[in-house]
């Protein structure tokens, strides 16, 4: 089945990023950084972060790996598993918009700020299958460099991965600023009445309030 | 007497397979949820995660790498004897999470909430968590070792303070919307086991809740028939939300609701979640009053 996932090379174009649609699964190759909350909250307070080439490792993938450095100092990846982008809204557009990515990979979605950000500069917002960090890390074909190990910790710290046919993921965010979970959250909410009353919930039911 | 290496091995196998190798009743609940289900994302969210499982379980990396928070429960026998006394069970839970962590069996997640300050091997104030329940028979000890991920912790831990007047149609709005938010875009990584505690104090009703979630086998309802009641309205109720497998569209936003109960204060009606993700991952370490231990994924 994963024959037929369409590969994209990284770093990835804005033509390429502009013809994905959402819910589409794809798959990756080529070089990538990592980080979470700290690379974020660095980047954009404190202009400090990772001195790579951002034009050409582009894709941010969202990740805390499980690293193991071997006897003979070579870093392995032990398992890689896509992080919560969503705690990242607060930085994701102004990240977005200094590194002028086009991918982005992790787990969940991001919010209408990073949506913004995305088709602005025609990105998109990649979001993992399952759970698949031990497949996710046999695609990592070699851990290149690593920033802020000391500072930072091995799960917070930027790893440059080369990655080859890399996931897949799916499009959750596209590069005209849709969200494939918008139209699920509006379904769920829609069946809320119908749930409550079969619940036995009173129409308009509220709780006490307390406050002024 | 027990010895206290004997305790500290046990721990650090305990956590070591907890974070290796899924629970039997969840992959149970899983596959059943996996013939439910019929939207091809929600049907590979769970392949994808299943054949993960699988591959830890062979040896090859961890069920999830966000080990996250390192808990350890344990159930002592009334006869149970520790070397040093029970003070230690801290000591060695320190030990075995810090030897987990050091061999990548565990990633090291936990920081200064301030500072943010990575020791670099999950242990600091307050963590491992280390709970003991002077509950059973003999002379033996029970240890549960639960490494629970951020995703369930971070987005499913909800609490309320109702009010009488507020009843039974507060509580299950409560859960209800809890779950439909904890699910939104897979960030409890559903199908979720929840927890909800009704009752008790502000701590107390969340530590049931959390309890709930998970130290109960997966399809087994609470024997209080009120709460039991509750689980499977509520279930059954999460299953018509159209949520399924990390958000998409689907049945099986959770795999089950497990209900706790404690008697309150007459003016109170305190209601707490909270979730458990699919992988539900703990195992346990039984060790004899000779010092025996055996492993084993399933519970009591």
């Amino acid at each position: 089945m994963e024959e037929s996932i369409r590969n994209i090379s990284l770093p990835m174009t804005k033509e390429v990023a502009c013809g994905l649609k959402l819910g589409e699964m794809v798959t990756v190759s080529g070089l990538l950084f990592t980080g979470r909350s700290r690379f974020h909250i660095r980047a954009i307070e404190n202009d400090l972060y990772p001195p790579i080439d951002y034009e050409k490792i582009n894709c941010f993938f969202h990740v805390g790996p499980v690293m193991r450095q071997e006897a003979d100092g070579e870093w392995k990846v032990v398992s890689c598993e896509p992080t919560s982008s969503i705690r990242f809204e607060r930085y994701g557009a102004d990240v977005v918009r200094k590194f002028h990515l086009h991918t982005l990979i992790g787990k969940t979605t991001m919010g209408p700020a990073t949506a913004q950000a995305l088709k602005e500069v025609g990105g998109v917002y990649l979001s993992k299958i399952g759970l698949s960090g031990n497949a996710l890390k046999g695609q990592v074909k070699k851990v290149h460099e690593v920033h802020f190990l000391e500072e930072l910790g091995k799960t917070e710290c930027t790893w440059i991965y080369e990655v080859d046919h890399f996931g897949p993921f799916f499009v959750a965010m596209d590069a005209y600023g849709n969200n494939y979970f918008e139209d699920l959250a509006k379904e769920a909410q829609s069946r809320m009445p119908e749930i409550e009353k079969s619940l036995g919930i009173p129409p308009g039911y509220d709780y006490t309030e307390v406050n002024a | 007497m027990i010895r206290r290496e004997t305790i500290t091995e046990a721990m650090y196998n305990a956590i070591r397979l907890g974070a290796t190798k899924m629970p039997p009743d969840i992959r149970k609940a899983l596959q059943k949820a996996l013939s439910e289900e019929t939207d091809p994302m929600a049907v590979k969210h769970l392949e994808v995660s299943l054949r993960n499982a699988d591959l830890s379980e062979k040896g090859n990396g961890l069920v999830c790498a966000d080990t996250g928070f390192p808990m350890y429960f344990i159930h002592a026998g009334a006869a149970a004897q520790v070397e040093g006394g029970f003070g230690v069970l801290k000591s060695c839970a320190e030990e075995a999470t810090a030897r987990a962590t050091e061999e990548c069996f565990l990633r090291p997640t936990m920081v200064h909430p301030v500072t943010r300050k990575n020791p670099g091997n999950n242990v600091g104030p307050g963590m491992p968590k280390v709970e003991i329940f002077f509950d059973r028979e003999g002379d033996g000890l029970e240890i549960l070792a639960a490494p629970k991920g951020g995703g369930s912790e971070i987005f499913g831990t909800f609490y309320r303070m109702m009010f009488p007047a507020d009843g039974e149609a507060g509580i299950k709005k409560f859960v209800i919307e809890c779950i439909k938010d904890a699910c939104y875009a897979g960030k409890v990584c559903p199908p979720a086991i929840i927890g909800v505690g009704i009752g008790g104090t502000a701590d107390l009703c969340m530590s049931m809740a959390k309890k709930a979630a998970l130290l109960r086998p997966v399809g087994v309802h609470h024997s209080d028939p009120e709460a039991a009641r509750l689980e499977k309205e509520l279930y059954e109720a999460c299953r018509k939300l159209g949520i399924g497998p990390m958000g998409s569209r689907g049945i099986n936003a959770v795999l089950a609701v497990n209900v706790d109960v404690a008697v309150t204060h007459t003016a109170a009606l305190p209601v707490a979640v909270n979730a458990q993700c699919m992988v539900g991952r703990r195992w346990i370490a039984r060790i004899d009053g000779k010092g025996n231990i055996d492993y084993t994924g399933e519970m009591r």
